[in-house]
């Protein structure tokens, strides 16, 4: 004991040396509880988790009920979030380092600006929705923190990440490492409540809850299908408290920062749960009632894809939402863990051109060339690294439109990749990246008309700039020939001149470019032309 | 639980509770009868055997008073009923009240006197003394007196001890008053005596029998209780009570009236109630303790000398208690004041050698506290070892500019109190202190309310403790930024921040700054100060949410460990044993081959040496000097062994209705401290009582061979010679003289 607690103190004086540890915070306001972390950021990849709190609360039963927060929750969260400012004023966190974030409950709650302004009077807290796919993400950045010991095996192999909260189910399907696929499907252990009265009409007992969820999940059990065969899943790891409590009594440890259910040990107990009332679970597991109620139909969902699966296991990481907003607080891990979320992206955004058969060539072709004019011409956009991925995700789909139909495949693209989901991007990405696919050929758009119009200025200035962007590098590959690999562009006083490393005629391209190089020209002021 | 009353029906499987109470009093009180013992100290253990008592009365007593009114006839564990355990408690309160007044005007008075401090009773005053008390009475006492007239039921018809409440165990006089023919009538039903106040209808009684009146006269409680006599030519010193004093002037009060008996006595109240509701914002609970104290009855002891036996009778009825209810005593009728008599000034020779407090070794007494943590757990074993480190530590840490949170539960502590104050300090240094200050901490509310005012005055957070619940766990905690990172220390102990009972008390106090051990306490406070729902601890153990299952989950792992590998072990040392779920679990593991030995200094309700229910448990209870009140827990377990320490006894209060911490010893040497420690508890064979099958303790009979052994000399002895081993080394040297060299 003395021994490992010497060799941990010395651990953390070296890191102290460099530089002071910064200290932050996380507020997760939750479907059933406000959680605060506070954490001390211990220099490279790790932090100390100095101080927990946790209060309960039932947003989720309020607004997945009746849509609404209640004015006594909305007091109740108020006061709590008063009782965690003074704690952390205990530790001296400057706000700056203070993440306020809230999930599900509030996101759906139709008072919610209420609700955050309020906090925002009284305690000064800033409260961040988190939209479901960014959600997902934070998880996705957590647990890959926790399992990183796992990191070869996942390169291997598919696994299924799923986290049932309050409100939502967050599913991720990874395919060797890589993310093709990210849900947020509408089924939670609070909202099933008010979903099966309607649907079983009567009592709310164990059975009518399992049946009801076995039959929706089926449905979208099928369609994950078309993603990934469920049944080549080795890696099952699912995430939350519910499955932590069974972790913590049936589970093993089997790294730092993750334990690990037996298949058949986590089937027993569930088996124990649906021959057991709330009361005696309560009493057997030493649970609060919100937590007994919660944990029955939160494992029957962990159960149900679980069972499509072939998975000998589940891996439980120590990790939630809160630990993945504090990894974008870590400085350098952040940035590796941006560029593996990047990586990420992309998978799933190929995945998805896979889905529509895509032309993979000239999609890859577009992209580079996309993202080569892009970074050189830095000083003319001004954009930052998530335009960079957007304007990525735009060329990589901007023809799966052809799908439906070669005639306005751009129109056909947009609507797709407005109607899907790609793991890591939120709404307003995927609008963005939608009016890209849109506008990489045919009419050019109008910055304030049209479909531009809804947008904020500084997004629409974006669409605007990559939109031209794509257009010159979508003509580069204009025969589909991949001609055209590696570009350098030189300025002249009203000219961009784009060398190529093209060793053959790329008339084609040439033609391409004057029919859609006129964009270029009208938002970046240069004329273009290709040696 | 019913099974077990029912087999009761054969052999008892529980002490009563109440009466193991007062077998722990009588031991007290043998202390205060052992001719071994210095006379002055035996004059204290007479004191705090009747203050002891008023707190039983007032608390248990008044209990199980109320559950007899109610009509309860639930049995205790023990199986006996409310009436047979009030008949009995008072038979052997009574036998030990007697016992300790004989002691003292039998044994200890003529000692006293043979060592030159005599007490001199009234009837022995010398005309000098006389004059003397006079005066003193005239200039010093009298401003203080508020006669009251009392109302009778069988008189005035009204009910009974409304006109004046008698303040719970104040010291009064009563006189029985007859008129002189003639004079004006100086009494009022009220508490002012003045002569306007006396209309018609209260003053002149009009049946004939009303010529006799009852008066009641506070003995002032400020002033002392020890009166020391002008010296003149004796060589002895002299001294009587002011409980004389007034009862032999009284009657100067009264002009116009006849002083026809009067008597000195102590009434002794219900202080089980209508304590915290009023300051208790649970209104649900404020709710019910107010409907339950309509059924409650005020007075439950009478302690009365023996000169008046009409008022005696006159004041069971009014304060409607039974016969026997009511103490007989002689002179002093409140015992506290021996304790004033132990404290005279000289007499050394009549006392305890000193054993000076030790700075603990551990601790470098030139660097900050926190520098001598960082490396290892530091313990402290009071009294052998002073308070003054934990001082120390708070007081660096208010004036540290580098200390960010002081977090502490106070429970009985005091607005004069060091710990106070450094406590202020640090708040108005800036720094964020947080406070715990439990105000249903019985008989100190009031103190810990001024304690309150104080420190929210400074600007700290003051939590005022759970709603149902009494935060009875001691920890402080101090975070602090060493170099920029962020580093904790914690303190836990068994015993409170009162650097009084520190020095009286044996208690073990831990300081670590072990992540898991800081982490956890972090948990605990924010539990405790709302910032949090009740954590689950993986390192710590918390009542009431965890603890007696924790508990008995080790006392049946202890059983496994017997199977696995015939061993089984466990030794505990605590104040008292009164949970009926923890010693079914120690008769289980007893007959299951599980060595027990239980050091309880109080009530042990447990029975030793059953034959095959108990006969591998034994208890020995020391009471000596110093006040045993250690919480410290062994588990043998297999062959890797457990020591945890804390601040709750195995009573049901402690583990169901009280927050306390049970915090893991896993420092090597503080370990080996501790279990040896508790070796020696087992050990003594000069203040041990053995608990015997049938609830008598015995002393040990050692051996002419054997070498006494006393536990609290071992210790003290321990704590010196350690800090002797531990002395920093010697620095200074010799100046040395070499050819060429001048001095260096």
């Amino acid at each position: 004991m003395a021994v490992s607690s010497k060799s941990k103190k010395k651990k953390k004086k070296t890191g102290s040396e460099s530089s002071a540890p910064r200290l932050v915070s996380v507020i997760d306001i939750g479907s059933t509880a406000i959680r605060l972390v506070i954490a001390e950021i211990t220099g490279s990849s790790s932090w100390n988790t100095l101080d927990r709190a946790v209060q309960p609360i039932s947003l989720g039963r309020d607004v997945f009920l009746r849509g609404n927060l209640s004015p006594e929750s909305i007091r109740e969260g108020v006061a709590i979030l008063e009782r965690f400012r003074e704690m952390l004023a205990g530790w001296a966190i400057p706000p700056a380092d203070v993440r306020v974030i809230a999930t599900a409950a509030v996101r759906e709650a139709r008072n919610r600006d209420i609700f955050i302004d309020r906090v925002m009077v009284r305690t000064g807290f800033r409260v961040n929705v988190v939209a479901g796919i960014e959600e997902s993400h934070l998880t996705y950045l957590a647990v890959q923190h926790a399992l990183a010991e796992l990191k070869p095996q996942f390169a291997r192999s598919r696994a299924m990440i799923l986290e049932v909260g309050g409100g939502t189910t967050e599913l991720m399907l990874l395919n060797r490492g890589r993310m093709v696929a990210s849900h947020n499907l509408d089924i939670g252990t609070l909202r099933v409540e008010k979903q099966v009265l309607k649907f079983a009409g009567t009592s709310l007992d164990n059975s009518h809850i399992e049946q009801f969820l076995r039959e929706n999940i089926r449905v979208s059990r099928d369609s994950l299908n078309t993603d990934v065969e469920l049944d080549r899943i080795r890696f099952f790891v699912a995430v939350g408290g519910y499955v932590r409590i069974v972790a913590e009594r049936v589970g093993k440890r089997a790294g730092e920062r993750f334990s690990v259910i037996p298949r058949k040990t986590f089937a027993e107990f569930l088996e124990i749960l649906r021959t057991h009332s709330t009361e005696e679970v309560v009493r057997t597991f030493r649970l609060t009632w919100t937590e007994a109620e919660g944990l029955f139909p939160s494992l029957v969902i962990l159960n149900l894809f679980l069972e499509a699966t072939t998975a000998e296991e589940l891996i439980v990481p120590d990790v939630s939402i809160r630990e993945g907003v504090l990894l974008d607080f870590t400085v350098d891990p952040g940035l590796r863990l941006r560029r593996e979320f990047t990586r990420q992206v992309v998978g799933a955004a190929l995945a998805l051109g896979r889905k529509y058969r895509f032309d993979e060539a000239h999609a890859g072709a577009v992209t580079s060339l996309a993202l080569q004019l892009f970074d050189q011409l830095i000083p003319e956009h001004g954009l930052d690294s998530h335009g960079r991925l957007l304007l990525e995700v735009a060329a990589m789909t901007h023809d799966i439109g052809y799908f439906v139909r070669p005639d306005g495949h751009h129109k056909h693209g947009q609507y797709i990749l407005e109607n899907s989901e790609i793991f890591g991007l939120s709404r307003i990405d995927l609008t963005i990246i939608g009016l890209l696919v849109r506008f990489h050929r045919g009419s050019s758009p109008s910055p304030t008309r049209g479909s531009l119009g809804p947008l904020r200025w500084s997004h629409r200035m974006m669409v605007l700039k990559l939109s031209a962007i794509l257009r010159v590098a979508d003509a580069l590959d204009h025969g589909h020939l991949q001609r055209i690999t590696t570009i350098t562009i030189q300025r002249e006083e009203h000219k961009m001149v784009i060398q190529t490393n093209a060793k053959t005629e790329i008339s084609t391209e040439r033609q391409g470019l004057e029919a859609k190089g006129g964009m270029f020209e009208e938002i970046f002021g240069y004329e273009v032309a290709v040696l | 639980m019913r099974n077990t009353t029912k087999r009761e029906k054969s052999a008892p499987r529980y002490i009563n509770r109440e009466l193991s109470w007062l077998e722990f009093n009588r031991r007290v009180l043998e202390e205060g009868q052992n001719k071994n013992v210095p006379l002055m100290e035996r004059l204290k253990f007479l004191a705090i055997t009747g203050s002891n008592f008023d707190e039983f009365f007032m608390v248990r007593v008044a209990t199980i008073r109320r559950q007899l009114l109610m009509k309860q006839r639930t049995a205790c564990p023990s199986g006996m009923t409310p009436r047979q355990q009030l008949d009995q408690i008072h038979s052997v309160a009574a036998e030990i009240t007697d016992s300790m007044y004989r002691t003292l005007v039998e044994d200890i008075f003529p000692q006293l006197s043979d060592a030159g401090l005599q007490y001199c009773a009234p009837e022995k005053w010398t005309v000098q003394h006389r004059e003397f008390i006079h005066r003193y009475f005239r200039d010093e006492v009298e401003p203080l007196l508020t006669p009251v007239r009392v109302t009778f039921p069988d008189i005035d018809d009204v009910p009974s001890d409304v006109s004046y409440p008698v303040p719970n165990l104040r010291l009064h006089v009563a006189v029985l008053l007859r008129e002189n023919q003639l004079q004006d009538i100086p009494l009022s039903g009220s508490e002012q005596p003045s002569k306007k106040q006396s209309s018609p209808d209260e003053g002149a009684p009009e049946m004939p029998g009303a010529l006799e009146q009852v008066a009641l006269v506070q003995v002032p409680p400020k002033l002392k209780q020890m009166i020391m006599l002008p010296q003149g030519k004796q060589e002895h010193r002299q001294f009587t009570f002011l409980e004389d004093v007034v009862a032999l002037e009284v009657g100067r009060l009264f002009p116009g009236y006849e002083v026809l008996e009067q008597c000195l006595f102590r009434l002794t109240r219900d202080a089980d109630m209508g304590i915290d509701e009023e300051r208790d914002e649970d209104f649900l609970e404020a709710m019910e303790q107010l409907l339950d104290s309509r059924q409650r009855s005020g007075a439950v002891r009478l302690v009365v000398d023996r000169k008046s036996k009409r008022l005696r009778r006159r004041l069971t009825d009014l304060f409607q208690l039974s016969k026997q209810e009511v103490y007989a005593t002689s002179s002093p009728v409140d015992p506290a004041v021996l304790m004033d008599l132990a404290m005279t000034d000289g007499f050394e020779h009549l006392r305890n050698e000193p054993w000076r407090p030790i700075q603990p070794p551990a601790i470098d007494p030139e660097l900050p506290v926190w520098q001598s943590l960082d490396d290892a757990d530091v313990m402290v074993h009071y009294p052998y070892e002073s308070m003054d480190t934990v001082l120390r530590f708070l007081n660096e840490a208010a004036e540290d500019p580098d200390t960010l949170v002081i977090k502490i539960t106070l429970y009985r502590t005091s607005a004069q109190s060091p710990v106070v104050r450094a406590l202020e300090r640090a708040a108005e240094a800036g720094k964020q202190v947080t406070v715990l200050v439990e105000v249903k901490a019985r008989f100190d509310e009031e103190r810990n309310i001024t304690v309150i005012e104080r420190l929210e005055r400074a600007g700290a957070i003051v939590v005022h403790g759970v709603a149902r619940l009494k935060v009875h766990a001691k920890a402080l905690l101090v975070i602090r930024r060493n170099f920029g990172a962020i580093r904790r220390y914690v303190y836990v102990s068994t015993g409170n921040f009162n650097e009084r009972t520190a020095a009286l008390y044996g208690d073990i106090g831990m300081f670590s700054s072990r992540e898991e051990l800081c982490h956890e306490v972090g948990l605990f406070f924010n539990s405790v100060t709302g910032y949090s729902v009740i954590p689950g601890l993986r390192h710590l153990v918390m009542a009431p949410q965890q603890l007696r299952t924790r508990f008995i989950e080790m006392i049946q792992r202890e059983e496994r460990r017997v199977e696995e590998t015939g061993h089984g072990l466990i030794m505990a040392k605590m104040n008292s044993l009164a949970d009926p779920q923890i010693i079914d679990a120690l008769y289980h593991a007893s007959s299951r081959g599980v060595q027990i030995l239980l050091n309880i200094r109080g009530i042990c309700m447990l029975i030793p040496g059953i034959p095959g229910v108990s006969e591998h448990i034994r208890v020995v209870s020391i009471v000596d000097r110093y006040l045993e009140h250690g919480r410290i827990f062994y588990f043998h377990n297999g062959k890797s062994p457990e020591i945890w320490i804390g601040s709750a006894d195995w009573m049901p209060r402690n583990l169901d209705r009280r927050v306390e911490l049970l915090i893991p010893v896993d420092n090597v040497e503080i370990f080996h401290e501790l279990k040896s420690f508790l070796e020696m508890c087992f050990a003594d064979t000069v203040k041990a009582r053995w608990l015997d099958n049938e609830g008598r303790w015995k002393p040990v009979h050692p051996t002419k061979k054997q070498p006494p052994v006393r536990l609290q000399e071992e210790m003290h002895r321990l704590a010196v010679a350690r800090a002797a081993i531990r002395e920093p080394e010697n620095r200074e040297r010799f100046h040395v003289r070499r050819r060429g060299e001048g001095i260096e």
